[in-house]
């Protein structure tokens, strides 16, 4: 009898083991497929992200900026200069947002707003939203 | 096309607690008040008549003219001032008229009082209010 019953657990024992091994190694290679996937995609995005501000996105934030603060056209403006820097107060920055909102036809979150100092923040920001908003 | 800005009417909030908390809800407000601009240019058919950065800029510098104040309670209570008259623009209880005047024309259809423009002389008050002085 326990002979049988030893019997009949060892057959039962690699079945089992083969079938969960076999499960394992099924659930690690979608594992492994779905991460290499998701690692893929997300290292494409993050390389859209970084080099994601088009000229032409810089330049139409420049111009608006410029109108808000109204500066004069020849001053220069470059990617990183902060606008606290240029004599925006903080009531500035949420208009500059605003217009940047209209212009662009995006709606920019609170959270996401609070962190915009400098145009470059500004148009990546931008491109980000615009990006995901044909995919919504 | 973004989605629609809807002005969701919330009851009376808790006053703010500090000065922080109070000027997240200026922005907050003024926020609200420039995405519902398309809404007021539509109803009040003002697109010949105003661009949305002129109506913004005369949002912006309501809000600068009182820039100065510092109390909580104060501020909260000029926000309340100036939530009931968005409300009360864009469920088109005002007229054209009234926009044009208030917001579209350089100082409005009433004189400002005394205590908003500081930069003027005092040549020029008393010249405004009489010819003997």
């Amino acid at each position: 009898m326990a002979s049988l019953s030893a019997t009949s657990l060892s057959f039962k024992a690699p079945s089992t083991r083969s079938t969960r091994i076999s499960q394992v190694l099924r659930k690690a290679s979608t594992f492994q497929s779905i991460s290499f996937g998701r690692f893929q995609s997300s290292k494409s995005l993050r390389l859209q992200i970084s080099c994601a501000a088009k000229p032409e996105t810089v330049q139409k934030v420049s111009d608006i900026v410029k109108e808000q603060l109204a500066l004069s056209a020849d001053t220069a403006l470059t990617s990183e200069s902060k606008f606290s820097a240029l004599g925006a107060d903080s009531l500035d920055t949420v208009e500059i947002v605003m217009a940047l909102e209209e212009k662009f036809n995006i709606s920019v979150e609170e959270a996401d707003a609070q962190n915009i100092t400098t145009i470059q923040e500004a148009a990546d920001l931008i491109e980000d939203l615009v990006q995901k908003k044909p995919a919504a | 096309m973004a989605a629609p800005f809807t002005l969701r009417k919330i009851g009376v909030p808790p006053n703010s607690a500090n000065l922080t908390e109070a000027r997240r809800r200026v922005f907050d407000f003024f926020r609200a008040a420039c995405r519902s601009i398309p809404t007021i240019m539509d109803i009040y058919n003002l697109q010949d008549v105003v661009a949305p950065s002129q109506l913004r800029f005369a949002i912006s510098s309501q809000i600068r003219n009182n820039a100065h104040v510092t109390d909580p309670k104060v501020i909260d209570l000029l926000l309340f001032k100036g939530m009931e008259e968005l409300t009360d623009i864009v469920d088109h209880a005002k007229q054209r008229h009234h926009i044009i005047g208030q917001y579209v024309v350089g100082e409005g259809l009433v004189q400002n009082t005394g205590s908003k423009d500081q930069g003027k002389s005092d040549f020029l008050k008393n010249f405004y209010t009489s010819n003997y002085f």
